[in-house]
């Protein structure tokens, strides 16, 4: 386990490097310059500004001293936001980010499993197909119109939620529900088919037989079992949430790292660009990690052959 | 004595229905289409796809099919759905219903392309790395793990960030990120069949590699493939309206649904008709591509039926 913990961190860390060099080259091929909107700024001045960013060296140059810099953990300046490093910009960001994805991810675990377990145990009912046509709902609109419908029935039509900004968990709820859409849709199928799958297992009907009610071994055996295919897919999961975040975000006006992410995108501010793609990158290592030491946990035999 | 038992022999087997060499062989396409004529389902999302189509088509005759021109303004602004303008106008007097047809040929044709991209790439990819396994497949599928395990939306925004905006560079982006399940798909299916005894049986006969994969091994692996590129439209359409919806697609004066419902957005308080209706017709399409998608691949493979 330490060994394999090491090694992980080791692969991280290339990994993290690769991704910061390809969007770095990325960044610096394109034509257009952070300070292109600038129209009139007199030449001096943005030579001036280039040679304080160390744009105006070559982009060999540039990418040993952002590596340098990386090394130390700093991921730079914004050209945009004047005077906030982007570690600044990503500390205000990160944990606002961190509380919606956790949020919607939280909901979507829970609509997800009870939706696709109320389905496979009335396999073939109405409530079935209830269930299973709010799956197809969630996984054909886009998150943006689930969005807005939340905004306008909600918050237009009953006012009785507020549609913007991130201050109280009042404003938690909209923004989550959003995220947790399409993701509780993916999960409530997978549950769904898993569970049917389990249900018709011999030892199943063993615990039936020796006396648990229906719910009890629905719980106790049947779901704990179809936990397994659902916790390997939280690592996609992650990277659903990611870009559900950059939508939630951008129709609630929530300062968090996807809003940052697509106007850094904008206005071609460079290193935050590459320092929101870094987060990013590693969340999903992390979330990845922590998907496969669960998944060890949860399989025994995974435990003794490795 | 012989002759009676090859009579029986017939009956039997015509009665079981279980040999059909003596019939006329019939093409797994007819059978598909049999199954799918079936399920109302997929015929009613068949039809609505077709229509879809045929619109965006149409919408290149412009005024013939729609009431007005696409960007004709008018002094009736932000009107609600009346007789005159069937979905209501824009902040411009501009007719919705004319300017979500008009739309139709960009959202639906970069669905359309993007799953021939990715039917491409990822069929090629991916008989390369079923077909040469061992080294090859495992560095290649390495690859595509990789890719597959980022967020689409923000390898797409990069790709944009390179290849710039507007519909050559979202459908730059969208190809390059859709065909990797397809890939993965076609891998798993060569590998499987690698070792069935008609390939053996070709490889003895000194047939060459590109024509065992393209002769032998795609045409059995022909019903994942068709179903993996069915659901490709529907998820190109949703990135496309995406991207564009949060400003990093499109941008005017392109305009397709996705850039219609950032219009909308903008008076979802006043006017929510304007974002409604591109919405609708965003949700109607994918709806329909996923639920084909659904029947076919219940057609395809009778197992998953009752999942």
């Amino acid at each position: 386990m330490f060994w394999l913990i090491i090694k992980r961190i080791f692969s991280a860390l290339i990994v993290l490097w690769i991704v910061a060099t390809i969007t770095f080259v990325l960044v610096r091929i394109v034509p257009g310059g952070p300070f292109d909107a600038d129209k009139n700024l007199p030449p001096q001045i943005i030579a001036n500004l280039k040679a304080k960013y160390h744009l105006d060296k070559s982009v060999s140059e540039q990418y040993v001293l952002y590596l340098a810099r990386l090394a130390k953990g700093d991921l730079g300046v914004s050209y945009k936001y004047v005077n906030r490093s982007v570690n600044d910009i990503l500390k205000d960001a990160f944990p606002v980010s961190c509380q919606l994805g956790l949020l919607g991810l939280v909901f979507a675990i829970v609509f997800g499993i009870a939706l696709g377990t109320i389905a496979a145990v009335n396999r073939g009912s109405t409530l079935d197909t209830l269930a299973m046509i709010k799956v197809t709902l969630g996984i054909s609109l886009p998150s943006f119109v689930i969005g807005a419908l939340l905004i306008f029935v909600f918050g237009i039509q009953f006012k009785i939620l507020p549609v913007g900004l991130w201050e109280s968990p009042y404003h938690m709820i909209l923004p989550a529900l959003t995220l947790a859409a399409s993701p509780a849709a993916y999960l409530a199928r997978l549950t769904r088919s898993s569970i049917l799958e389990i249900i018709q297992k011999d030892w199943v009907r063993t615990a039936r037989c020796k006396g648990l009610s229906f719910w009890q071994t629905i719980i106790k055996h049947v779901l704990r079992n179809a936990l397994v295919p659902i916790v390997t897919v939280l690592g996609p999961l992650t990277a659903i949430l990611i870009t559900g975040s950059f939508v939630v975000e951008f129709i609630y006006a929530i300062p968090g790292m996807g809003r940052f992410f697509i106007t850094a995108v904008t206005n071609r501010d460079y290193d935050l660009i590459i320092g929101t793609t870094l987060v990013f990158g590693l969340i999903l290592i992390i979330a990845n990690t922590i998907v496969d030491i669960v998944y060890v946990m949860l399989n025994p035999k995974m435990q003794i052959e490795g | 004595m012989n002759n009676n038992a090859i009579e029986l022999a017939h009956e039997v087997f015509a009665k079981a229905n279980v040999c059909s060499s003596w019939q006329r062989p019939v093409s797994i396409g007819a059978i598909i289409w049999q199954q799918l004529l079936k399920t109302p389902v997929a015929m009613i999302s068949f039809w609505i796809i077709f229509t879809l189509v045929l619109i965006s088509l149409l919408s290149f005759l412009g005024l013939a099919i729609t009431p007005y021109a696409f960007d004709q303004t008018s002094a009736d602004i932000l009107q609600g759905p009346s007789a005159t303008h069937l979905m209501g106008t824009d902040e411009l007097g501009r007719d919705l219903l004319s300017r979500i047809i008009y739309g139709s040929r960009l959202s639906i044709s970069i669905g359309l392309i993007t799953a021939l991209t990715a039917f491409i790439i990822g069929t090629t990819y991916g008989a390369i790395a079923g077909f040469c396994g061992g080294k090859i497949d495992s560095l290649l599928m390495r690859g595509v793990d990789i890719a597959y395990s980022l967020p689409d939306l923000l390898v797409m925004i990069l790709i944009g960030v390179l290849v710039g905006r507007g519909t050559q560079g979202i459908l730059i982006a969208l190809g390059l990120v859709s065909w990797m399940g397809t890939a993965r798909l076609v891998r798993a299916e060569l590998l499987q069949l690698q070792h069935e005894e008609f390939i053996d049986a070709a490889k003895t006969a000194g047939q060459n590699s590109v024509w065992i994969i393209l002769k032998h091994l795609l045409p059995n692996a022909v019903g994942p493939i068709i179903v993996a590129v069915t659901f490709a439209v529907p998820s190109a359409i949703l990135s496309e309206s995406t991207l564009s919806f949060i400003g990093l697609g499109l941008s005017p004066p392109e305009c397709s649904w996705g850039t219609l419902a950032l219009d909308g957005w903008h008076s979802l308080r006043t006017h929510p008709h304007l974002i409604f209706f591109p919405s609708l017709f965003i949700f109607i399409t994918v709806l329909s591509f996923n639920l084909f998608g659904d029947a076919l691949r219940d057609a395809f493979d009778p197992k998953s039926r009752n999942l």
